[in-house]
């Protein structure tokens, strides 16, 4: 790890502000992509993170080394995305059901279709997979600093990404093949 | 290539994101041509890829997406105020933390401290190290005060007391303004005092007061104090001798001459007779103080010196402010006369006028006397000799007291006691006589008497003859009188013998050799009163007996008696006819120094008689072990209860002390958040 952002995470951990929101303008879009990754809603998942900052400010003493800020940052984000999560199944389930499926049926231009699909064909991906690809797909990051930041053994995340794809591809094969 | 075709997947993606080595890359592409299944996955991966981007770059967070959680974040974590931030920062501090925990315990500790009593002395002596130092600086200030004395002191003599005061070095102001006063007083009070003083002495000194109170406030500089200054010294002088001479009447006369030498006189002369003749006394001599040393170097001469003092007091300061103060009181005095001569104001105020006319003369009169008594203290020394005649100690004669210590036994304690009693006699004295009976009936009798010493020998006798004697002691004491220490040609007295005589009856006496024997025999109840005849015949007594005989037919006598000790033998010898005599100890208690009868000397013999058959007795055996063993393993218990109750007394405090910091710690850590 850069030596600068090592000092960084330890005079976080030590309650300097400033470096803090330093780390809340470069690690907020990740975190954002974890927890959209997780919640597939903008609105939540931007709570999330709100929410993730906020916490992690105040139980940063408990991180001892500032190495691994970063990944408990995210840590931190996916078990407040999934706290939202949980709580929206609370909410009865055959409302946001319906209105999902109903502008599907009833809008018949490709496109939108196409996007319907896609974001069930996501939805339908275990939420890693899902993290790893918003990662990806909204932050280009590289495969190690991903495998970095949600924690993952080193060459991990060429298989998960893989196996992503592929059954995503699978679940998509009609509609690309009408697209070809 | 297999395994490229197996993970496809993951190769598939890892090439749409760029994520695969030149290697790696060249090696897919070439399976791709070849497999058309792979191909067809690497297409469709493609588009899809395509549309993923596509898809969720309208899902990204906007550009303000950071300002948003920033400002977010400030909404719901507000910055600290000053003060709070400070103190959060610097409980953060490690040292500072330390810091904290440290001065807990040290509360801790010394509210210990506090509840067991101890005092902090520690603190106190540190306290007493800063008034030191508070103290130190002082001495500095008062120099400039010195200094302005010394100076005006040569103002008086020139009479300018203004300039003078004018040209003293800045002193306190207090100081100052007294010096200015009685600078004043002093120059205006020469001419009229130096009139009235009729005295040759006031007129000497007159002109020298304040050079002389110079000399006192230099002393601790000596280089200030010339001769002539110690000349004008008020000194008393006084010394103490003791001396031990031969004779006192001659050495009353050689001090009287001494005395009349060194232009002195014999004061006061006191003298005391000793029991043995000797005198001893006290001579006062008042001698010129120049003269006093070499006075106290003749004395030496009349004996041996034993004891000598010499004591100097300087009265000189308190001398110069009375004699000042006398001078004030006399201008005054003549001011309020001057003022009656005038007669003006009313008469309320004359009145007044005379009344502190009559409060000063008073006064003057007092000081004026309180000065004579100086002078005369100051214009001779006193010398104070007590004397001694040699061998003052020796005593004047010895009385030889002689005290006697009898204890004896009787059958009938009663009877003696009675006849001890009746030898009261112009010569013998009974001081003390008491008859003791305690509620186990033991009875003992005390009789002390005095017994002229002509006759003590005779009667000493007769009372041992009252019973058997156990002890007697004798001890005689000489006894100086009218001094101490050893003399040749004091008189020796014998003085009455005093006797006490302890009669005790003959059963508490101690026996003079302990038996104890075990006898195996058949019939144990036939054997034991059996025994019991046997020692009648022998003219002993039997004390105590008991006899038992337990379930198993096993049977047991203890009988225990005392018999003369010249019968002692014969009766062990007849003991063998009533069966096996096993197990004798003896135990004999030889006293010394007591004069003892031994043949009728009691000794004690304790037999048990048992029946055939061993007596088991009840410590061994399966369930005694167990018994035991229980018993023991009980106690252990116990004792590692009381250890711990003990760890717990001592780890507790600490514990919570701990309990305490953490507890600190976690709410400083709260705080922090």
């Amino acid at each position: 790890m850069d030596p600068n952002e090592r000092e960084q995470y330890r005079a976080a951990i030590h309650g300097e502000r400033d470096a803090f929101e330093m780390i809340i303008r470069t690690h907020s879009r990740a975190l954002f992509a974890i927890a959209y990754g997780i919640l597939q809603n903008r609105e939540e998942a931007e709570d999330a993170v709100q929410d993730a900052l906020v916490k992690a400010w105040k139980t940063r003493w408990r991180v001892h080394d500032p190495e691994k800020f970063p990944v408990w940052l995210a840590t931190i984000a996916r078990h407040r995305a999934h706290d939202i999560f949980r709580k929206r199944r609370t909410v009865p389930l055959s409302a946001t059901i319906d209105e999902a499926i109903e502008p599907n049926s009833a809008a018949g231009t490709d496109a939108p279709e196409l996007d319907q699909q896609l974001h069930s064909a996501l939805a339908a991906l275990p939420e890693l997979h899902r993290a790893a690809l918003t990662l990806r797909y909204f932050e280009e990051m590289d495969y190690r600093s991903i495998e970095n930041i949600l924690g993952l053994s080193n060459g991990a995340l060429r298989g998960i990404l893989g196996r992503a794809l592929a059954s995503m591809r699978k679940q998509l094969r009609p509609a690309l093949a009408s697209l070809d | 290539m297999a395994t490229i075709h197996d993970e496809i997947d993951s190769w598939l993606a890892a090439d749409i994101h760029g994520e695969l080595s030149e290697d790696e890359r060249s090696a897919l592409h070439a399976h791709i041509v070849d497999c058309a299944a792979c191909r067809k996955a690497h297409q469709e991966n493609k588009v899809m890829n395509k549309m993923l981007e596509e898809t969720l770059a309208q899902e990204k967070p906007d550009p303000a997406f950071e300002q948003r959680m920033l400002s977010g974040f400030r909404n719901r974590i507000p910055e600290r105020s000053g003060l709070v931030k400070l103190l959060v920062d610097l409980m953060r501090l490690r040292a500072v933390q330390i810091t904290a925990v440290t001065a807990i315990l040290v509360g801790l500790v010394q509210m210990g401290r506090m509840i067991t009593g101890e005092n902090a002395t520690p603190l106190r002596d540190r306290e007493r190290y800063a008034q030191v130092e508070v103290a130190a600086p002082q001495p500095p200030e008062s120099r400039p005060g010195q200094a302005g004395a010394l100076a005006r002191s040569g103002g008086v003599a020139a009479g300018r007391p203004q300039d003078l005061a004018l040209e003293a070095p800045p002193a306190a102001p207090a100081t100052r303004s007294k010096f200015h006063e009685e600078g004043k007083a002093a120059g205006t009070t020469v001419a009229p005092a130096k009139a009235a003083q009729p005295e040759a002495r006031d007129v000497e000194t007159l002109v020298v007061p304040e050079n002389a109170a110079m000399g006192e406030e230099a002393t601790q500089s000596p280089v200030e104090s010339p001769a002539a200054a110690l000349a004008n010294r008020k000194l008393i002088r006084n010394a103490t001798v003791e001396l031990e001479i031969v004779s006192f009447d001659d050495a009353v006369q050689k001090i009287t001459a001494f005395a009349n030498e060194e232009r002195g006189y014999v004061a006061t002369t006191s003298s005391e007779k000793q029991a043995n003749g000797k005198l001893k006394g006290e001579i006062v001599v008042k001698v010129l103080p120049e003269n006093l040393d070499h006075f106290l170097q003749k004395l030496r001469g009349i004996g041996q010196l034993k004891n000598q003092t010499l004591g100097t007091e300087d009265v000189t300061k308190a001398y110069f402010d009375t004699d000042a103060r006398l001078k004030n009181a006399r201008v005054m005095e003549q001011r309020l006369i001057d003022m009656l001569k005038t007669k003006t104001g009313k008469v309320s105020d004359l009145l007044q006028v005379e009344k502190e006319l009559g409060r000063v003369r008073e006064e003057i009169e007092k000081m004026q006397g309180e000065l004579k008594y100086w002078d005369s203290q100051v214009q001779f020394a006193r010398v104070t000799i007590s004397l001694a005649e040699k061998d003052m100690e020796e005593p004047a004669s010895f009385l030889l007291k002689e005290h006697a210590q009898l204890a004896l036994y009787a059958s009938d304690v009663e009877k003696i006691y009675n006849e001890a009693k009746v030898l009261a006699s112009p010569k013998v004295q009974i001081t003390n006589a008491q008859l003791d009976r305690d509620y186990s009936g033991r009875v003992s009798a005390r009789v002390s008497m005095l017994i002229a010493p002509e006759e003590s020998e005779t009667l000493i006798s007769r009372v041992k003859g009252f019973g058997r004697v156990e002890n007697f002691q004798s001890q005689t004491e000489r006894i100086a009188q009218g001094g101490s220490g050893m003399s040749q040609n004091a008189k020796t007295k014998r003085d009455k013998v005093e006797l006490n005589v302890t009669i005790s009856r003959e059963e508490q006496e101690q026996a003079f050799q302990q038996t104890s024997l075990r006898i195996r025999t058949s019939a144990v109840d036939e054997k034991a009163k059996e025994l019991r005849s046997l020692t009648e015949k022998q003219n002993g007594r039997v004390r105590s007996s008991t006899f038992s005989r337990d379930p198993d037919g096993h049977e047991v006598a203890n009988v225990s008696l005392r018999v003369p000790m010249k019968n002692y033998s014969a009766l062990m010898q007849s003991l063998n006819a009533l069966g096996r005599v096993e197990d004798v100890s003896v135990q004999r208690q030889d006293r010394i120094g007591g004069q003892i009868d031994e043949a009728s000397a009691p000794a004690d013999i304790s037999i048990q008689v048992y029946s055939q058959g061993n007596i088991v007795s009840s410590d061994t055996g399966l369930v005694a072990t167990l018994r035991r063993t229980l018993a023991q393993s009980a106690a252990a218990i116990m004792w590692s209860l009381r250890m711990i109750g003990v760890a717990v007394a001592f780890l507790a405090p600490w514990a919570i002390a701990v309990i305490f910091v953490v507890w600190i710690a976690k709410r400083i850590a709260r705080a922090r958040q």
